[in-house]
């Protein structure tokens, strides 16, 4: 008999220290796995912009007043081609000139690219300084022709010979494809598409009007990069300025880089949320399984181990399943991010081959995670295992003394009010800036999950009673046993729930937010927009300003305004300028005017919003300096003090005014448009549609089409984020299993008796099964609370033009419900099952 | 017509297989008297339990039968074994007989409520007023004495009027008053109520409660008495040695 059950115990643990190390396992991929892919991706643009860029010796464009890598700078005039190739030391000039170029299809429907952008460009051809290389075909000659590159052809089947139609900023034209190329080693670009053309046409098509984005140089060999650098510089002008192919490649690499590290931290961040949920689980499994230990414990006290020799076993025990579970995880990391990318690729995103990085920062913070968590949750367990008395092994019951309920209200409620204070102080006071946001509010939002798992242990009775009550009302004794068995542990139920409570606080608190969200932006739409179409680009690449021009002619539109922005110096800090057509815009829309008119900015000048109007102490008729990204300066007058910055910004000129200061090609960011009085909807969308027509990549929506488009862009938000934390809460889920399963082990005998008296399997399974159920609703109910009132603060943190009002998802609140009561099911599905199968007679004859 | 409540017919148990091979149980076939109340004795390793056990619908034989309630127990399933035990056999075990989480009034109605019926009431209120446990209902067992809960488990054992009661060593945790206590109950609800019931003890105090007790040894029946006294009976086990 002992020997059964030794052997059973032992099978119970290796089953518990599988789960124990899948968790800590799952936790750690998970982190290292974000890690790996953020610097696999950076390490791959970084290669990829340095080979691209690799034969550029030297760059020229034009100056810009503020801004880095990314700043929208005025194209460099053509004249300087010849002037810079006549230079001493020059060898190559090559023109660079990117434009928005849509490739369409055989219904001339845009080819969709899932937002990766849509480029048009100038090749030389093979031998020309670009990285671009052609893999089949030849570079294409004369205006009918044009180089796609790989990625693109293989994924949309285009072939060499097939006759594409594409829009350009002068309209459609027909190509013929003659070259597919390749960018070095990669096919694509991240999933961009890629069109070439030859340099008269590329001037033609995509709208050069005289002037390049910049100039890219080689140095005949073996001159001095250094000296031909300054002999250039002596001869440009000062709105020119020249670079080196080094700085060409690192500010590429660090655009993208900065879109990596974003892409990186985000990941990261939900990482560690899923990290701090296996916390909980794993230091629940520690407390439960040393619990039950206790009396093998306390025998090896008795035959003479000392207090310290305990702890070391404890630990050490915990050491070697967490070091095993953290190498497994960091190379399940590596497969994560694997996976993740070959995600990515297959929906197109056409990365260049990529090697994954392992950093020793990946390293570092997967053993920190995987150990670090584990030793923490084992410590306090094993400090306790040790003060048992050896006499223990001889009494019949055992279990640790547990803190008081007193004690672990006081500091579950002093927790929570300090987490709460960071979070708050972290999301409105921002010290220090992004980062005291992400630190006090990240540490804030632990330190109450933490709280209320502490204080929660003093409402697991009421509460799990209450919602028990219905079904200990219609399942009979399973639903009753399932109440009272969830009731029975309130630490431990408290600390299982907690896992699926942290799940359920951040989709609830980014359910409120985005609830918020949503009502804010309906409630701008119906007050202050008045047009009835809204005209945008799939890619978020503007629409050339032609298409404003076009429709504004129409006899069954009354008023057609493009809005656009450019970013500009006021005071010396950067703001953003929105821009639009006065007269129509004023019919189309009402921001709100406090003071002046919007049509007085047809004369010139600036409106501003009462909120900087008020900090910089503006009223109508001062002037304000202002530097424009290119360089240039001016002075605008303030025209008139505006109340909803929703639509436009803060700043608001006109298009006359921002054409005067620039000569980069324009964008419109949207068109927005009204019908005409007495002119039916209908015949207006038509007429617009007809006028489109030579603008396939526009996309026109009806004021109601508009807001669902908008709307159906804030739930995908909520799906992410929910997708997000889907690992957080299956671990959780897992949790609920792990813990219930030793609950089962612990009941073994009484499970035994209510076999031997008559109770079914069936009914067994159900009062785990219920139980369960009863776990994960406790856990839900917490968390929409704690979520609710995160969200709250979330939304209340955003400033009014975005969010003027907290809103509730009422309707969403039922449906974290039923998902929790999906969960329990889950949970229980197998140690319902362990309990349905023990054997009756070894159950009762357990001691 | 049989006039068993239980019988067992050459009932064989086997533990294990080959050297380690342990016959528990050996050609054992007895009859327990409707209305009776039975004792079976034996020293440890006897198989008292384990033919307790098999005659419950807890463990199944390796050969031989068991007819409990006019059924063979050997062409029951699972799921009918169970409902067998919880409409036709009551149970005291030795300790751990009540489940923590349910009051005493839950824990008597148990095998009731699992069935979905009330039982009927006017009994069970005579049960609880038998057993004395009138003011204790409300209360959880870890609010009752050893001897109290033992007085639930009786309670719980009679309340569906089984066609037979097995108690295994329902005394063995008590102290002596406590455990007359029970042991008088045990036999009041022979006396008054007419139930069945069967006793596995070591203990010859206990077994002269008994009307008729079943000596095992080794995995067979040995001897049998009737109208025991705990002196004839404690003569009857010193034998075992020789």
């Amino acid at each position: 008999m002992i020997g059964t059950l030794t052997r059973k115990s032992l099978r119970a643990r290796w089953g518990r220290s599988l789960f124990i190390a899948l968790s800590i396992g799952m936790g750690v991929a998970f982190v290292s796995g974000s890690f790996v892919l953020a610097d696999s991706l950076r390490a791959t643009f970084d290669t990829l912009f340095s080979r691209l860029n690799a034969n550029i010796d030297l760059e020229v464009r034009s100056a810009a007043a503020f801004g880095g890598s990314d700043a929208e700078r005025d194209p460099v005039p053509a004249e300087w081609l010849d002037r810079l190739a006549g230079i001493d030391g020059v060898d190559q000039v090559s023109p660079v000139l990117t434009r928005t170029a849509t490739l369409l299809d055989e219904r001339g429907q845009p080819i969709t690219t899932g937002g990766a952008p849509a480029i048009g460009t100038l090749w030389q051809g093979e031998g020309d300084i670009s990285g671009i290389v052609l893999r089949s075909g030849r570079p294409p000659e004369g205006p009918g022709e044009v180089a796609i590159d790989r990625s693109t052809s293989r994924r949309f089947d285009i072939e060499l010979g097939r006759r594409l139609d594409i829009a350009t900023p002068v309209g459609v034209r027909a190509f013929s494809v003659v070259g597919i190329v390749g960018l070095g080693d990669a096919d694509g670009f991240a999933g961009a598409t890629l069109a070439l053309f030859d340099q008269p046409t590329a001037e033609t098509v995509l709208d050069s009007q005289g002037a390049y984005d910049a100039i890219d140089m080689t140095v005949v060999d073996g001159a001095d990069v250094e000296e031909v650098r300054r002999r250039i510089e002596a001869a440009l002008d000062s709105r020119l300025e020249v670079i080196t192919g080094e700085q060409v490649a690192e500010e590429a690499a660090e655009q993208i880089g900065d879109f990596v590290s974003a892409f990186g931290t985000g990941l990261s961040i939900f990482a560690f949320i899923t990290a701090f949920v296996v916390a909980f689980i794993i230091n629940n499994i520690f407390a439960i399984t040393i619990g039950q230990r206790l009396r093998e414990l306390a025998l090896l006290r008795a035959i003479g181990a000392n207090a310290r020799q305990v702890r070391r076993m404890i630990v050490t025990e915990a050491l070697v399943l967490s070091v095993t579970a953290t190498l497994l995880g960091i190379a399940g990391g590596l497969g994560v991010a694997r996976a993740l990318i070959a995600l990515f690729d297959a929906a197109g995103a056409g990365f260049p081959p990529t090697g994954l990085v392992l950093a020793g920062r990946t390293v570092i913070a997967g053993v920190f995670v995987g150990v670090g968590i584990t030793l923490a949750s084992v410590v306090v367990p094993a400090q306790r295992a040790g003060r048992i008395p050896p006499v223990a092994a001889m009494q019949p019951e055992l279990g640790f003394g547990a803190i008081s309920a007193g004690r672990r209200l006081v500091g579950g409620g002093v927790l929570t009010a300090i987490g709460a204070v960071a979070f708050v102080l972290g999301l409105f006071a921002r010290p220090g800036g992004t980062l005291g946001l992400v630190v006090l509010g990240g540490a804030g939002a632990l330190a109450v999950f933490l709280g209320v798992a502490g204080l929660s242990s003093a409402v697991v009775r009421p509460v799990s009673h209450a919602l028990g009550w219905p079904f200990a009302r219609l399942f009979g004794v399973p639903g009753q046993l399932a109440r009272e068995n969830a009731a029975r542990q309130p630490r431990r139920t408290a600390r299982t729930a907690s896992a699926l409570m942290i799940g359920v606080a951040l989709v609830c608190a980014a359910a409120v937010f985005t609830e918020s969200l949503r009502s804010t932006f309906l409630r701008i739409l119906d007050r202050s927009v008045t047009a009835d179409f809204v005209i945008t680009d799939a890619g978020f690449q503007g629409l050339p300003p032609d298409l404003a021009q076009n429709i504004s002619g129409l006899p069954e539109l009354s008023a057609v305004s493009p809005v656009r922005g450019i970013a500009a110096q006021v005071n010396g800090d950067v703001k953003q300028f929105g821009a639009v057509d006065p007269r129509p815009f004023d019919l189309l829309a009402d921001i709100d005017m406090q003071a002046g008119a919007l049509t007085d900015l047809a004369a010139g000048g600036v409106l501003v919003h009462r909120d900087p109007a008020r900090d910089l102490d503006l009223v109508i008729g001062d002037r304000i300096d202002v530097t424009y990204q290119n360089g240039v300066t001016g002075s605008l007058q303030v025209a008139g003090i505006f109340g909803d910055a929703a639509l436009v910004g803060n700043w608001l000129i006109s298009i006359d005014t921002l054409e005067a200061v620039t000569t980069q090609p324009q964008r419109d960011f949207f068109v927005i448009a009204r019908v005409a009085d007495g002119v039916d909807a209908a015949a207006a969308r038509l007429a617009l549609d007809t006028a489109l027509d030579a603008f396939p990549q526009a996309e026109l929506r009806s004021n109601a089409e508009f807001r669902q488009q908008q709307e159906d862009q804030i739930n995908q938000f909520l799906t992410l984020i929910t997708a997000l934390l889907a690992t957080a809460i299956q671990i959780a889920v897992i949790g609920i299993a792990i813990t219930l399963a030793l609950s089962v082990f612990e009941r073994t005998r009484e499970i035994g008796l209510l076999r031997a008296v008559g109770m079914t399997r069936r009914q067994l399974r159900r009062a785990v099964r219920w139980e369960a159920v009863i776990v994960s609703l406790f856990g839900a109910v917490v968390g929409v609370v704690v979520g609710s009132a995160l969200g709250t603060a979330l939304a209340g943190a955003v400033p009014d033009t975005v969010i003027d009002g907290v809103t509730f998802p009422t309707g969403q609140i039922p449906v974290v419900l039923m998902f929790a009561v999906l969960a329990g099911v889950t949970a229980a599905w197998y140690p319902a099952r362990k309990a349905s199968k023990m054997d009756i007679l070894d159950a009762i004859a357990t001691n | 017509m049989p006039s068993w409540a239980a019988e067992a017919r050459q009932a064989v148990k086997v533990y294990g297989k080959g050297d380690s091979e342990v016959r528990a149980l050996d050609g054992v076939s007895v009859g327990f008297d409707r209305g009776r109340f039975s004792a079976i004795m034996g020293p440890s390793g006897s198989g008292k339990s384990t033919l307790m056990h098999c005659m419950a619908g807890l463990d199944s034989l390796t050969s031989g039968s068991v007819m409990l309630a006019d059924r063979e127990l050997g062409s029951l399933n699972d799921r009918q074994l169970t409902e067998l035990r919880r409409t036709q056999v009551g149970f005291i075990f030795q300790a751990y007989n009540l489940i923590p989480t349910l009051t005493a009034r839950e824990n008597i109605t148990l095998p009731l409520s699992l069935g979905g019926t009330d039982g009927d009431r006017e009994w069970i209120d005579l049960v609880i007023d038998t057993v004395g446990l009138r003011n204790r209902l409300t209360h959880r067992p870890s609010e009752l004495s050893g001897g109290q809960q033992q007085r639930v488990a009786v309670a719980r054992a009679l309340a569906s009027r089984p066609a037979i009661i097995f108690a295994d060593e329902p005394t063995g945790n008590l102290d002596s008053r406590s455990g007359v206590e029970v042991l008088s109950f045990l036999r009041r609800a022979v006396d008054e109520f007419g139930q069945t019931i069967v006793m596995v003890t070591h203990d010859p105090g206990a077994a002269s409660y008994a009307d008729r007790v079943v000596f095992l040894g080794d995995g067979r029946i040995v001897d049998e008495m009737s109208s025991p006294t705990a002196e004839r009976v404690l003569d009857r086990m010193k034998r075992f040695g020789d």
